[in-house]
């Protein structure tokens, strides 16, 4: 995940163009060349593809049999689903919101106000990101659990700790892209607007900040869409206050066997997270990131 | 430098201490506390031991690591092989194609994991293709699920390969084929572990799908420590998480050697 | 074998980058492509190597149409201005990487070897042999790329601004064994691109003047400087200064004086150019003489360099160092021989 928030940034960067660009080269690419990409993508269409247009099929189809929409009728109406819902999106979008304010912040002070070991800490930040998302719930148990450090409150069980935890986990997404733009700003800028009297909040503000803007927009999109995803951070927390559209998931298929149910709760998040995933790579594509 | 006065800057690296090592440095601690205890109530773990060691390197637990690295190797070799054929392929292409291939290739990205296991248990719970209850299920569902990170970086690192390289082999009188081995593989050596490293670490830590898919004979790592926690035997979890921590991060490194002699060639 | 420009166009997205060119480069012989960037020369010469397509036209070498052949299938040998090479390979592996490639079943491995070992000796990189590229200078980088490109023997020769990258004192002194490879190497024709005349003047036998994705001239160096034909090619093969002036009767008129040149074939009354090169104009009395005002002089070392203003037009004139230079503002004579001045058709801008 790491690097898909990299190359969100990498992207931004001086992509030579290939082979002497779009004119003549490419009337030579022929056939040939759809042909060879035809095996990665049958692939693809056989193991992804087609198992998720299977699960929109059988979010049509009741177990009482025939094609209707009643599992939508069924899945819409329940108080579950529309809480399901409602949790995720504002969790989603909540922990978004946490993680740019801190990754900024933090990104900030390594890169620009550097201390013995910022160095080390920007390389714990790529480690950490190879570590799986439960495993922050998991000492969070121990520290705010029942019987943990902190006491025997009930913290962890409502969604302020899973809200903990998405931020903790995904600020570092956010970190990287964010550290790899700064790392192209020219300290010259920084040096000219501070030589002309600026002070750091407004250095920050007017020179940082809009060379940080399509890094940051990557990196928060990236974690929404993980966030609106996110299934082991809540899994873990064992709350049954808590219930997201994964957990919905994989509740209604795997613990009630209701799969038409389930399937109707995943194509409403995948409506939600692609749609939003569209939306970022149309609307970055357009701002030219 | 930001900040020039030199109270204000310790003042920024208090509050960044402040911030940084209880989120993100305490809670790796904390499992690597735990995991080290048997009872933890006050401000260090208690009744230390290394008792839960013993649980979490043998029998089920040894089982569960072994079915973790075979699944998290098989899925990254993989995927790294259909996402660098679609990222060579997908290069070849004209621009409107190479972005609908791109499109595709990111979907599952975007698509939840628990709906990628969700989607994989429908398709393949049924002829003709009857994998429930294989450990084949649970590797292509891995394999689904990391193929879009192998696709992206490879094309990343294809796009910034210059064709100078390419035009000065195919001017010497190279085909494409031959230039493909001897001079594009090659140089995008080093992007290619780096794809496969976070392909290894991302499927070593998938719990999302597994948890929808896994036969009973073919339990991963994260499955186990999600048991252990469940029946609330929180320290032993903690121990078996400590174990796929540090797996992950031994192949990681391995890896990397691998990379850091790839680029020095 | 030779290489022939058949009317070549080429365009990308409708933008014609190169238009009609015809042009022929003898066997054995070096042909300089002069022209600022933008002007069509690195397009034409990465038609002869096959990764430009021509919309229309064709391209021929040694009388074989091959502007249907995949770049691999031409034979040629190419350098360009990065040098591309395999940072992957060693020395000797990359000068062997063309050999290898073509599985030729004449050449054996002790056969590679050696052509190998003949390569680098040639470019005198031998001691280099197993090294990696980022281990050597600019310059032997340079040399690899050359010998890269002779091991496969090839019959013509692209360089594409391949000095660009070095600084200064080393150009001059890859131009001085490029020459020597030249000769050593009499059958092999090379398409030289570059946009610097002293590289185009010193290494070519004929030089095509590009500009606006046209050829605007060709000819010997010497062709080029003592008569251009064209205001462009006069202000980028050396210095000039292009006089505007009305064609008389055995002379022609420049700001109200009266200048003897050779008026062959213009029409009396028209408006013309004339072309004057700096070092040809002196200072003092003599013949076609001009006053005016100097505007600037700059001193560099062997010469001086003046500005003068003759009734609003700066006319340039290098000569020999002077012990007693004039001062900015005095009135000075130049002059030049009427042998010593070309006459150009006018209305065609330069630059």
């Amino acid at each position: 995940m790491a690097e898909a928030v990299q190359n969100a940034r990498a992207a931004r960067g001086p992509v030579r163009p290939r082979g002497g660009g779009h004119g003549p080269d490419t009337v030579r690419r022929s056939r040939g060349a759809l042909l060879w990409a035809l095996p990665p993508v049958a692939l693809l269409a056989l193991f992804f593809l087609y198992p998720l247009a299977l699960v929109v099929r059988q979010s049509f189809r009741p177990d009482s049999g025939g094609t209707s929409l009643q599992p939508y009728a069924d899945v819409f109406a329940s108080e579950a689903f529309r809480h399901a819902l409602w949790t995720t999106v504002w969790l989603a979008g909540a922990s978004t919101a946490g993680c740019l304010a801190l990754g900024f912040a933090l990104a900030l002070v390594i890169a620009f106000v550097p201390f013995p070991g910022a160095k080390a800490v920007a390389r714990f930040i790529d480690v950490y990101l190879s570590f799986p998302s439960f495993l922050i719930t998991l000492a969070l148990l121990f520290i705010y659990g029942t019987t943990g450090i902190v006491g025997s409150f009930q913290f962890l069980t409502t969604p302020w700790g899973v809200l903990l935890a998405e931020v903790t986990y995904f600020t570092p997404f956010v970190m990287r892209p964010l550290l790899a733009a700064f790392s192209q700003l020219d300290t010259a800028q920084l040096e000219a607007a501070s030589s002309l009297g600026a002070r750091a909040p407004r250095i920050v503000r007017q020179v940082i900040l809009p060379e940080a803007l399509p890094a940051l927009a990557a990196g928060g999109s990236l974690v929404l869409v993980l966030c609106l995803n996110e299934f082991g951070i809540v899994l873990f927390t064992g709350a049954k206050g808590v219930t997201t559209l994964p957990m919905l998931v994989y509740g209604k298929a795997i613990l009630e066997s209701d799969y038409p149910g389930a399937c109707v709760v995943a194509v409403v998040n995948v409506l939600i997270s692609v749609g939003l995933y569209g939306l970022y790579r149309v609307v970055s594509r357009r701002a030219g990131a | 430098m930001l900040v020039h006065s030199r109270k204000a800057r310790w003042a920024v690296w208090a509050v960044f201490l402040v911030l940084f090592l209880p989120l993100f440095a305490l809670p790796l601690l904390v499992v690597l506390g735990a995991s080290f205890a048997t009872h933890w109530s006050g401000v260090l773990p208690s009744h230390l031991t290394t008792a839960n060691y013993r649980s979490a390197t043998r029998g089920e637990a040894l089982q569960a690591l072994t079915t973790s690295l075979l699944t998290a190797i098989t899925a990254s070799l993989l995927a790294l092989t259909v996402g660098t054929w679609a990222a060579l392929a997908g290069a070849a292409l004209r621009k409107r194609y190479r972005r609908l291939l791109d499109a595709l290739f990111v979907l599952p990205v975007a698509v939840p994991s628990v709906v990628v296991g969700l989607s994989v248990l429908v398709a393949f719970s049924q002829p003709p293709m009857l994998l429930n209850g294989t450990r084949w299920i649970v590797i292509v569902a891995h394999t689904v699920l990391v193929t879009a990170f192998a696709h992206q970086s490879v094309s990343a690192a294809i796009t910034r390969l210059d064709p100078a390289y390419e035009q000065a082999a195919a001017s010497l009188g190279a085909r494409p084929s031959y230039v493909l081995w001897r001079v594009r593989l090659p140089l995008l050596l080093p992007s290619l572990t780096a794809a496969a490293g976070l392909c290894f670490a991302l499927s070593m830590g998938e719990l999302s799908a597994t948890m929808m898919l896994y036969p009973p004979d073919w339990t991963p790592l994260p499955v186990l420590v999600y048991a252990a926690t469940d029946r609330g035997a929180l320290f032993t979890g903690s121990a078996v998480a400590v174990v796929l921590m540090t797996a992950t991060l031994l192949v990681l490194f391995a890896v990397s050697r691998v990379r850091t002699r790839a680029s020095y060639r | 074998m030779g290489i022939r420009f058949d009317s070549v166009t080429v365009a990308y997205d409708g933008n014609v980058v190169l238009d009609s060119l015809d042009l022929t480069v003898g066997p054995g012989e070096v042909m300089a492509l002069l022209g600022p960037s933008g002007s069509g020369k690195t397009t034409a010469l990465r038609a002869v190597a096959g990764f430009v397509r021509p919309a229309s036209g064709r391209v021929l070498l040694g009388g074989r149409d091959v502007t249907d052949l995949p770049p691999y299938r031409r034979g040629i040998g190419m350098v360009v201005q990065q040098y591309a090479l395999f940072p992957h390979l060693r020395v000797d592996d990359n000068v062997a990487f063309g050999l290898k490639a073509r599985r030729s079943p004449k050449v054996s491995r002790s056969g590679i070897r050696q052509r190998v070992a003949e390569a680098l000796e040639m470019t005198g990189m031998a001691a280099y042999a197993r090294r990696h590229p980022r281990e050597l200078s600019g310059g032997q980088q340079q040399r690899v790329a050359i010998a890269r490109a002779l091991a496969i023997r090839p019959d013509v020769l692209l360089l594409d601004e391949p000095l660009s990258a070095l600084d200064a004192q080393l150009r001059s002194g890859m131009l001085a064994e490029l020459a020597r490879l030249h000769r050593e190497l009499p059958d092999v024709s090379m398409l030289y691109v570059t946009h610097d005349q002293v590289e185009a003047l010193t290494l070519a036998d004929r030089i095509a003047v590009m500009d606006k994705a046209r050829l605007q001239a060709c000819g010997t160096p010497r062709e080029l400087y003592r008569a251009p034909a064209n205001e462009f090619t006069a202000s980028f093969v050396g210095n000039a200064n292009l006089l505007p002036v009305t064609v008389g009767a055995g002379g022609v008129g420049f700001a109200g004086t009266e200048l003897k040149v050779d008026t062959a074939d213009a029409v009396a009354g028209a408006r013309a150019t004339l072309c004057v090169r700096p070092h040809l104009v002196g200072l003092g009395e003599g013949p076609n003489r001009l006053a005016g005002v100097v505007r600037e002089i700059q001193w560099r070392g062997a010469t001086h360099r003046l500005y003068v203003e003759v009734d609003g037009h700066a006319v340039m004139a290098d000569v020999r160092e002077l012990k007693d230079p004039p001062r900015h503002g005095d009135p000075v004579s130049l002059h030049f021989a009427p042998d010593d001045a070309v006459l150009l058709p006018a209305g065609m801008s330069h630059g």
